[in-house]
């Protein structure tokens, strides 16, 4: 049997969930499908584009999800190279903890983002209860622009560095622990050991690393919706939500696919970066 | 470093790492005039109530459960099926062909799948797949079959080619070679993928979101979504948090149980993919 008869269930199924919708919103996104047409599809040119260029939402969303990720992995990948430089140590018990520390990244987004809500509470939450307790005055997380964004970041960081943490780890099981040895013989400190060996070595596994978190941070969805539902005031408001809103919402298909297609361009264009970033540092290197 | 210093460390990691979720179990079972006169009066207060009031709802909380655990079991058996051939023969192809479809199934393990919930919610609907619950795994299988390709295609280029040369001689068809030959050495790899998978649809909730509006069919991810912005449960949060403790307690078993396979998939998912 071939071989490409063997891949052509699994060929199809992509082609039907991956590229068929890419091409379904270049068709939608030159149309006018909202409650103003009936819910019919009408062809109204660039219409959407134009609408696109000039949205202030989107590009303030584009910006808050940019804000977002960038804060949000940076944050993970110093955490996480802490916490597995701690599990990369031998001691006892470190297993268990390893499974441990995992859970948050397995807990469905939602049901943690419903936890976190809790927890931000104003004024019952613990974060405000301890604040009274202290003598200080509650903080209204969830309703002030700023606060909101923060604990939408808190939340992230929360639930991703152990997928850091755990793809680091690896990456350090794979430096040779002679290359330390040699450099504290020649009088190297620890510290200048993270720096000259570690993160040098480390760079194929922080550029994973940095690969799929970023991806997944800018198209952050479930946390968002769920945590602050986009507000207050839409502050917190990412592209995904916003595009989810668009078609769910303002029942407006046609802008909403523009709205996907835009954040795709977007994220192609930072894809491209990344990659020829990596080129010039392996060139270098 | 100084074994203080590092026992202090990791009592912070685990309280970081466990502490959101504790809260939840301890307010899970505190009754609302507790939760609302904050700190202190810890000798009373306590009761089970908010999970009664969860498990007796209707739809009863369970039965999230089982819809979610039905779609991710579903979910991963149709991706296996799917890519383990897949994942063979690209693994026995050089090339051109294995660059292309390498590199096209890198870029979409990465890409936030969110974007394409509109266009697949319109397939769902013209071919009558709303409020389908079976109907899931389909997105899902496509969703994860990227991954789950890479991940086995790297476990298959892993075995010596001579194994198969020789049964190959034996006569040994093909569905014969990978049923007995090939398939019982990838275990550990099948395993890996299959858990993934599966909590990828356990936890999905854009897609499950959009496709299912009947709430005895809904998945976990999107009931607790309905129950944040639902007016049933009250503030202060009693059954809110009683529901996240239970919609946690089968992944905490899921992890502990196979936290080995899970792990070895995340990593090599990433870093031969």
């Amino acid at each position: 049997m071939s071989a490409l008869l063997l891949m052509a269930p699994a060929l199809l199924l992509l082609l039907a969930v991956f590229v068929w919708p890419l091409l379904d919103y270049a068709w939608l996104s030159l149309q006018a499908q909202s409650v103003f047409t009936g819910l019919e599809a009408v062809p109204v040119g660039t219409l959407n584009w134009q609408r696109l260029l000039v949205d202030g939402r989107f590009w303030q969303d584009a910006w808050q999800t940019l804000r977002f990720a960038a804060v949000s992995v940076g944050l993970e990948l110093v955490a996480g190279l802490a916490i597995a430089l701690l599990l990369h140590q031998r001691w006892r018990g470190r297993g268990v903890v390893r499974s441990l520390a995992l859970l948050p990244w397995a807990l469905p987004t939602t049901v943690m983002a419903l936890g976190w809500r809790w927890i931000f509470n104003d004024p019952y939450g613990p974060i405000n209860g301890l604040l009274q307790l202290l003598g200080l005055a509650t903080l209204p997380f969830l309703a002030a622009p700023e606060l909101a964004w923060l604990a939408t970041v808190v939340a992230d960081v929360w639930k991703t560095t152990p997928f850091v943490a755990l793809l680091l780890l690896a990456g350090l099981q794979m430096i040779p622990g002679d290359l330390y040895e040699a450099f504290a013989l020649e009088g190297g400190t620890p510290w200048q050991g993270l720096w000259r060996i570690t993160v040098p070595l480390l760079r194929p596994y922080i550029f994973i690393v940095l690969l799929f978190r970023l991806a997944q941070a800018l198209g952050v969805f479930d946390l968002i919706a769920v945590l602050t539902g986009g507000g207050p005031a839409s502050s917190t408001e990412s592209l995904a939500v916003y595009a989810y809103l668009n078609a769910m919402r303002f029942l407006d298909f046609g802008y909403s696919a523009t709205v996907m297609l835009g954040m795709f361009l977007l994220l192609l264009a930072g894809a491209g970066g990344l990659l020829l970033w990596r080129r010039q540092t392996e060139v270098r290197a | 470093m100084r074994v203080s210093t590092r026992a202090g460390l990791v009592a912070l990691l685990l309280l970081w790492s466990l502490g959101p979720m504790l809260w939840q179990l301890y307010t899970s079972m505190r009754t609302p005039e507790a939760l609302l006169a904050g700190a202190g009066g810890l000798a009373s207060g306590w009761t089970l109530a908010n999970y009664g009031a969860v498990l007796g709802g209707d739809p009863p909380f369970w039965r999230y459960l089982l819809n979610s655990t039905v779609v991710g079991a579903l979910s991963t058996l149709l991706t296996l099926a799917l890519a383990i051939p897949c994942a063979y023969a690209l693994s026995r192809r050089g090339g051109l062909l294995r660059l292309l479809v390498g590199g096209g199934l890198l870029a979409a393990a990465v890409f936030p799948y969110v974007l394409l919930f509109l266009a697949l919610l319109q397939v769902a609907r013209q071919l009558g797949l709303a409020n389908n619950l079976l109907a899931l795994c389909l997105p899902y299988a496509g969703l994860q079959l990227p991954l789950a390709v890479l991940l086995l295609q790297a476990a298959f280029a892993e075995l010596p080619p001579e194994l198969e040369e020789s049964a190959v001689l034996e006569g040994f068809s093909l569905w014969q070679r990978l049923r007995w030959i090939l398939l019982p050495l990838m275990g550990p790899a099948v395993v890996s993928t299959g858990l993934l998978v599966f909590l990828f649809s356990w936890n999905e909730f854009p897609i499950a979101l959009t496709w299912i509006s009947r709430s005895e069919l809904l998945t976990l991810a999107p009931a607790m979504a309905r129950i944040a912005g639902s007016s049933v449960y009250t503030v202060p949060y009693g059954a809110f948090a009683a529901a996240t403790v239970l919609g946690s307690v089968p992944l905490l078993a899921l992890l502990l149980l196979f936290q080995r396979q899970i792990v070895a998939g995340l990593t090599q998912g990433a870093i031969k993919g």
